[in-house]
């Protein structure tokens, strides 16, 4: 359903104490979406993702999932979600891809992939894995679900983690640098499972590294300094003749490995 | 010999009555794992917990059992409690003494203790769960209780394990002080056995060797289960197509 | 709250507390130096000294303390050997086994302790030495034992409460220090809460008291893991 919006924040802030790291942040997603946020690290991009799902609670600001607004109690003490169900319920509808792939080591790759469906959604179990096994199919790793995150290559362990996110059937899906902490040989199998999903209509929301990503697959550009929004738009504008100072400087240092 | 003959299982013979004195002190021990498995929970829950007045009580309670000597608190269990059944049998109407039987006295003060120690284990083993593995859980949308049941829970107690060993040694000890309130485990029947024949040598050194029997065969237990919890975690290619 | 019996009895086990530190420091002491013998033998390389440095270790730490203080106490005095060498006045006294069976018991932790002190003790550290001439005793004295030293303490300070702890045991003997104190005055008395709480008290103030000189202790031998601070001019 284009021109649906699945995400809206409204000028959200956050501090760590005194700190201020985002500096109120605005930001929409329509469906099919794929939005690339790039910037130096220190600008807040990572932050700004956990802020969507609250693994940070935002100091101020609005987070639309779907037309449903998180609701925050905001006092002089501090932020806080006014429903944890409710923020449950809105983390179920948004998947999460870490850096560090966070797989649950005690469970085998099938038992991560239906873990959420079967537990939190209450799926019957027979659909979990039929649908599992179709997930690890589609990213490449079937022939690995009964072994344990620690035998997998990181690669490897970063498709199942994808696997794991969309089986929640989530309406849109949140990338904290997924390539970061790869070797670089597995950087691509990675970044071909993301541009499969984004040719399937997937909306998408990336904290990337990853310019050729930027650049070749998404259909926004969103450019973070210091706490706030420094430019966004088209990829051809923005790697056009159009950039910003700060973003032309921030790509000049990649150079020209694409 | 005669004193094999003392060590044997006929008439003249110790040997039945140690050994079904070496099942009391396996069955004090286990108990007191078990007292103590529940209480470690809890403290290190109060240890883990927002509450500064929890952590408080946590931490005082893991100070005072793990820092007085376990006779102390065997005594405290033992005296304690049958002062106070005698006070509950006396208002019920009951004039005369009422002692807390001395298995249940003996398995509750060493759980006490084991409780003290194992909420030591539990917390350790919290804190060795990898933060992103937890944070993928809140990020799925699991609630409290689903991500204490289906995360925290297993990975603590595959963490738990080697400093459940330990402590499961630590109370197989303790238990030989359980003996000062009569009941008859290992220790209780060594020293009876060694007073009635004046063999105290001979009943000690036997004493001594079931209770390493005993802390042997416990260990090779815990490293098989350690193993067996590990296996995901190794990088052995188990169900490697 | 009986003040008056709270500090009648805290008075009388007082009175105990010099006789728990003497146990406490002299098994201690001496089963610190048998624990130095026992290591130097598990870590010789030589089959026989390893397999005895081993079993000891083994019995010592595999069986309850309890069970070799009785040993020590009741079975030694069966042989005639002991019975009438020059050493039954000694061994005859209470407080000598106790000590005697304290010391046994800790130099087998202790033994394990300063073994995982020396292999902490990184080989390059041991190279450089080598390559500067060090070898043997020297190498040992000036090298290894400071290192494996520091890496031991955190879990020979450990070790240091527990054996306070277990001077408790001494009482079974009757050696009356704190704890024995404490359980005649409990079977006296039958207030078992209010001396317990004296008891714990005294214990957890020594241990407090250890702890805090083992910290001190190892503050002052981690000056290479501090920031540097550069020393004061006069």
């Amino acid at each position: 359903m284009p021109g649906v919006t699945r995400l809206s924040v409204r000028n959200l802030r956050k501090s760590f104490g005194t700190h201020e790291v985002l500096k109120g942040i605005s930001l929409d997603a329509q469906d099919g979406d794929v939005i690339s946020l790039l910037g130096a690290s220190g600008s807040g991009k990572s932050t700004f993702l956990r802020c969507i799902n609250l693994l940070e609670t935002p100091s101020d600001g609005e987070v639309w999932v779907d037309s449903e607004q998180i609701r925050m109690i905001h006092s002089k003490t501090g932020s806080k979600p006014a429903s944890r169900r409710q923020v449950d319920h809105i983390r179920s509808e948004l998947g999460m891809v870490f850096q560090g792939f966070n797989l649950w080591s005690h469970m085998t790759i099938l038992q991560n992939v239906i873990e959420g469906p079967l537990h939190v959604l209450k799926r019957p179990k027979a659909d979990c894995i039929a649908d599992a096994e179709e997930l690890l199919a589609k990213v490449g790793i079937a022939d690995k679900r009964h072994a344990y995150p620690a035998h997998l290559s990181g690669g490897q362990q970063q498709r199942a983690a994808i696997a794991r996110a969309l089986a929640m059937k989530p309406k849109v899906m949140l990338f904290d640098e997924p390539t970061s902490a790869l070797d670089p040989e597995l950087v691509g199998e990675v970044l071909r499972v993301m541009r499969a999903l984004a040719e399937e209509g997937m909306t998408m929301l990336v904290v990337t590294h990853e310019m050729s990503f930027a650049r070749n697959v998404s259909n926004r550009v969103v450019f973070m300094r210091e706490g706030v929004i420094d430019s966004s738009g088209s990829p051809d504008d923005m790697f056009g003749v159009g950039a910003s100072p700060a973003f032309r400087q921030f790509i000049g240092h990649f150079g020209n490995q694409q | 010999m005669a004193l094999l003959e003392l060590l044997g299982m006929g008439q003249k013979g110790w040997g039945a009555y140690l050994l079904l004195a070496t099942v009391t002190t396996l069955a004090v021990t286990a108990t007191a794992l078990a007292i103590g498995a529940v209480l470690g929970t809890a403290i290190a829950a109060a240890k883990l917990s927002h509450s500064r007045s929890l952590r408080f009580v946590g931490h005082v309670y893991t100070t005072v059992f793990r820092g007085v000597p376990e006779l102390l608190i065997i005594y405290l269990i033992y005296f304690g409690g049958s002062s106070g059944i005698t006070a509950i049998g006396q208002w019920l109407g009951y004039d005369g003494f009422l002692g807390l039987p001395s298995f249940a006295a003996g398995a509750l003060a060493v759980g006490i203790i084991s409780g003290a120690y194992q909420a030591e284990v539990f917390r350790g083993a919290y804190h060795a769960i990898p933060r992103g593995e937890i944070e993928a859980a809140l990020a799925i949308g699991m609630n409290r209780g689903l991500r204490f049941r289906r995360i925290i829970m297993p990975q603590v107690l595959r963490f738990a394990i080697p400093g459940l060993g330990n402590v499961w040694q630590l109370s197989l000890k303790d238990s030989a002080l359980v003996s000062v309130t009569g009941l008859v485990e290992l220790m209780r029947a060594s020293q009876i056995a060694s007073g009635s024949t004046r063999q105290y040598f001979l009943f000690y050194i036997v004493g001594g060797a079931l209770y390493l029997v005993l802390t042997s065969l416990s260990d090779r237990v815990f490293n098989g289960a350690e193993r067996r919890a590990n296996r995901s975690m190794s990088g052995a290619t188990i169900g490697r197509a | 709250m009986d003040f008056a019996f709270l500090s009648s009895t805290m008075v009388t086990l007082i009175k105990a507390v010099p006789t728990t530190l003497i146990l406490f420091s002299l098994s201690i002491l001496s089963g610190a130096l048998l624990a130095l013998v026992i290591t130097a033998m598990r870590v010789s390389g030589n089959w026989f000294l390893t397999g005895f440095a081993k079993a000891y270790i083994f019995v010592f730490r595999g069986s309850p303390l309890l069970i070799q203080m009785f040993l020590v106490f009741y079975g030694l005095g069966q042989f005639g050997v002991i019975r009438y060498s020059f050493l039954w006045p000694f061994l005859r006294e209470p407080m000598v086994c106790a000590v005697l069976s304290l010391a046994l018991c800790t130099a087998g932790y202790s033994a394990e302790i300063f073994r995982g002190g020396i292999r902490a003790v990184s080989t390059k550290e041991i190279e450089a030495a080598r390559s500067v001439g060090m070898s043997g005793f020297l190498l040992v004295r000036r090298i290894i034992a400071p290192i494996a030293f520091r890496h031991a303490l955190p879990a020979y300070s450990t070790e240091i409460v527990l054996m306070m702890k277990s001077t408790a045991l001494a009482s079974l003997v009757t050696v009356w220090e704190v704890t024995g104190v404490a359980q005649r005055l409990i079977s006296q008395t039958y207030r078992t809460m209010e001396v317990f709480l004296c008891a714990a008290l005294i214990y957890l103030v020594l241990n407090f008291i250890i702890l805090q000189a083992m910290s001190l202790l190892e503050y002052s031998l981690s000056r290479h893991r501090r920031p540097y601070a550069a020393p004061l001019r006069a």
